[in-house]
């Protein structure tokens, strides 16, 4: 039924950036599977969430065929998905770049001059915090606290590295390096070094 | 049942086990604001302007989502609820675009009314006001084939997301991104596809949800005129009301305005379907039918003749001489749709035993059409297959109806008889637009033309292929246009009101029927619908209620705001009798020590 054919003012929202196909690789799926048993058969749903930490695994961000594709085997609508996905700012609606600079905007980083570092940060990557280089290898980030206040300014790179007192002078080098030696060039999180894996 | 005994403001008041504190302010007549409950669907807590103070709990209660127990003490006039209640619709109106002037909702919104009543006089906000999509009425976005979203007016209350999950069955509708940029969202912008959307208008406690039917349409001080009745388009019989805009007669442009669904737990409960909701433009459409016509009223009955209008009082003789003529050749056949009320069908079975003897039932063919509509397995609003209303009431009359409501109706033994030829005159009543209730029909508009049927005279309200290839064209009446009872899928006879008189020369399909009669010489002593309810509850066992159903005629302008916001409408049977909202006035305040602001005040803006 037609009631309206008028076309409307278009929104505004930001949506997804649009991918090609999408299904989890056969290894994907195996793991899938094998965590979605873990949940009651009516409760299937709430596997979402490691359901598209799966998918932004494989394809870096989440597609609306990401999204359709973690709907149709969590067993609810496309919408649910995409409310989830936006609510978590961990989750990337568009591509990424190799290392996703994540950094400390928090008090005590912040004290210890987290701003520069972002402003520098931003100037030798020629990116503001929120975008990625145009060769795809660094997304800038601000994020809310990483936990390793004592040795601010803290960064983390990837959800996995950490890096540690990063003064705004020393951005230059740390980027060179970071490009040259990949996290190698990261001094790591002391708390994982002095407790072991905590 | 278990009940509880619990005060609220010094007033005892006993319910059901189980209801929540609002539930039982509500049926004791207390007033208690709410946007996030809704009766319908489930309950969320999340608008939280229905904060009562209970005693013995260390804070201000939701009371949707607290339960009634014996002994509780529920205050709603407390000072610390009024504060609180005036501090959340501050709140609520921080960003809330003061566009009710354009805003569809404007006049029977409860935003507006809750606001006027429990809300500060006034807003402090100082800064602008946080956009989305543009401001104004820029900010309606496309949200689907039918509806319109403007996020700006949007109060996040979750009732739609709740609706498409819980009753729709397909949760499309989301809430994208948190906090201050939380906004309602279909996947992708995709917007909302379902057969009961419409209802999203209704459920939606401000103007963010608006159909794009009655967009821009009328303003509700405009709509005085309110009809409960029910809806035919198919065998559920929902039961709706009929809005009438406000306009002369000679006026150009439509009185019927919309349709909404009124509350009825045993048949449509809050809701009713876009077919029913939004198939009403033909009634008053270019395509009705105004004026009896027939063929060659210059004299030759030829059948090249073209389709005259005409008069009633030239059209009965001629038609009396032709049904005579066709009577005599004992081929007389008559084709009803169940879109025709019990009345109408209670009617045309006398005239057919009057005309036809102990033959009558046999001659009688009732029609309609079956579709199966597209809904989520899930969905707890199941619109049925048949899209007639009356298909159990022609069962019940005695007419043969095949497999009744599941399934379309078999005319193909009709068919092999108009074809064969043994079927000559043809008289089909179809009070149904705009394409017909018949189904596929053709073969009759072609049996007439290839001379198969030599008479066929067609009692329709729009015209169509049947009514182009007609010999005589009886206008008749929509649903709305007549007082009729239909008898349902579940066997319930309802009520349809007359909203508006028919078009032009038009008349009561009973009437008409009637009318034939008598120029045949069957007596059928009827002068009103009320008469023919009168002999049918008399004369068939189980419809002796059907006389002292009540029609209803719209609503007098001085009540169209208890009629207002239909999915809202059962709580002004309870809400507001005493409280009518003011504006700059609090009615909550009252009794209470005068204080120049019942807010906090913040520190001054510079």
């Amino acid at each position: 039924m037609d009631y309206a054919p008028a076309r409307f003012h278009a929104s505004a929202r930001k949506l997804a950036e649009q991918g090609g196909d999408f299904a989890y690789t056969p290894e994907n799926q195996a793991k899938f599977d094998a965590v979605v048993q873990r949940y009651p058969a009516d409760q299937r749903k709430s596997a979402i969430l490691y359901a598209l930490y799966l998918a932004q695994g494989q394809q870096g961000y989440l597609s609306p065929a990401a999204m359709s594709h973690v709907a149709h085997h969590i067993r609810c609508t496309a919408a649910e998905v995409e409310d989830v996905v936006s609510y978590y700012t961990m989750f990337f609606t568009k591509p990424v770049g190799k290392y996703v600079i994540n950094v400390c905007r928090t008090l005590s980083c912040a004290l210890l001059g987290a701003e520069r570092v972002t402003e520098q940060l931003s100037e030798v990557l020629g990116i503001a915090p929120g975008e990625t280089d145009p060769t795809g290898t660094f997304t800038l980030l601000e994020v809310e606290c990483l936990g390793a206040c004592d040795r601010g300014p803290v960064l983390m790179i990837n959800d996995t590295d950490w890096h540690e007192r990063l003064a705004p002078e020393n951005v230059r080098t740390f980027v060179d390096d970071l490009r040259t030696r990949g996290v190698g060039a990261l001094t790591g999180c002391h708390l994982h070094k002095e407790g072991g894996k905590t | 049942m278990d009940s509880v005994t619990l005060t609220i403001d010094g007033r005892p008041v006993t319910v059901a086990k189980g209801k929540t504190v609002l539930q039982a302010a509500i049926e004791s007549g207390i007033s208690v604001p709410y946007y996030c409950y809704h009766p319908g669907i489930s309950i969320d807590g999340s608008c939280r302007v229905c904060v009562v103070k209970i005693e013995k709990m260390p804070k201000l209660q939701t009371s949707c989502s607290t339960l009634c127990a014996d002994g509780m003490v529920v205050s709603t006039r407390d000072r610390d609820v009024v504060e609180a209640r005036a501090g959340v619709f501050e709140f609520l109106l921080i960003n809330h675009p003061l566009d009710c002037p354009v805003c569809d909702k404007g006049g029977e919104c409860p935003l507006q009314d809750f606001s006027y009543t429990f809300g500060p006089a006034e807003s402090r906000m100082d800064f602008p006001r946080r956009v989305f999509d543009g401001e104004g009425v820029k900010a309606d976005v496309d949200f689907g084939p039918t509806l319109m979203l403007n996020r700006n007016r949007c109060i996040l209350c979750t009732r739609c997301v709740r609706f498409m999950k819980e009753i729709d069955g397909d949760a499309q509708i989301g809430i994208v991104d948190r906090g201050y940029g939380s906004e309602i969202a279909t996947f992708q912008e995709q917007g909302v596809h379902s057969l009961i959307s419409g209802n999203l208008m209704d459920v939606c406690p401000v103007g963010a949800i608006l159909t794009k039917d009655y967009r821009f349409k009328s303003r509700p001080w405009d709509n005085p005129g309110v009809v409960d009745t029910i809806c035919t388009l198919c065998s559920k019989g929902c039961n709706t009301s009929a809005w009438l805009k406000a306009k002369p007669e000679w006026a150009r442009g439509s009185r019927l305005i919309r349709m909404t669904p009124r509350y009825n737990p045993d048949v449509n409960g809050y809701w009713m379907c876009d077919i029913g909701r939004f198939n009403y433009h033909w009634i008053e459409g270019e395509n009705r039918l105004r004026r009896p016509m027939m063929r060659g009223s210059a004299g030759s009955a030829a059948q090249a003749a073209p389709l005259e209008a005409s008069a009633w009082h030239d059209v009965q003789p001629r038609l009396r001489d032709r049904l005579q003529e066709a009577g005599s050749g004992g081929a007389f056949h008559f084709l009803a749709s169940a879109h025709a009320s019990m009345e109408e069908l209670f009617v045309l079975k006398q005239l057919a035993e009057a005309l036809l003897g102990g033959d009558a039932m046999k001659s009688v063919s009732i029609g309609w059409e079956a579709t199966e509509k597209p809904q989520p397995a899930t969905t707890k609003f199941k619109v049925p297959v048949t899209d007639a209303p009356n298909v159990n009431g022609a069962r019940d009359l005695g007419f043969a109806v095949g497999r009744g409501n599941e399934g379309p109706a078999d005319l193909s033994g009709l068919r092999k008889a108009v074809e064969a030829g043994t079927v000559k005159a043809l008289y089909v009543i179809d009070p149904a637009g705009p394409k017909g209730s018949l189904g596929d029909i053709s073969w009759i508009a072609a049996a007439r033309r290839s001379g198969a049927l030599s008479l066929l005279v067609v009692q329709a309200v729009v015209t169509s292929e049947l009514t182009e290839a007609a010999d005589f064209v009886l206008p008749g009446s929509a649903w709305v246009e007549k007082d009729a009872i239909y008898t349902n899928d579940q066997g319930r006879v309802q009520a349809a009101s007359r909203a508006i008189a028919p078009p032009g020369e038009a008349l009561e399909d009973w009437q008409i029927l009637v009318n034939v009669g008598r120029s045949l010489g069957v007596a059928l002593p009827y002068e009103s619908s009320g008469d023919v309810r009168r002999a049918l509850a008399a004369a068939m066992t189980g419809y002796s209620e059907a006389e002292r159903l009540a029609f209803m005629r719209p609503v007098p302008a001085s009540t169209w705001m208890q009629a207002s916001n239909p999915s809202e409408r059962w709580k002004w049977d309870f809400l507001f009798q005493d409280l009518p909202p003011t504006k700059g006035h609090n009615v909550q305040m009252e009794g209470l020590p005068a204080q120049a602001t019942p807010f906090i005040p913040l520190k001054p803006v510079q």
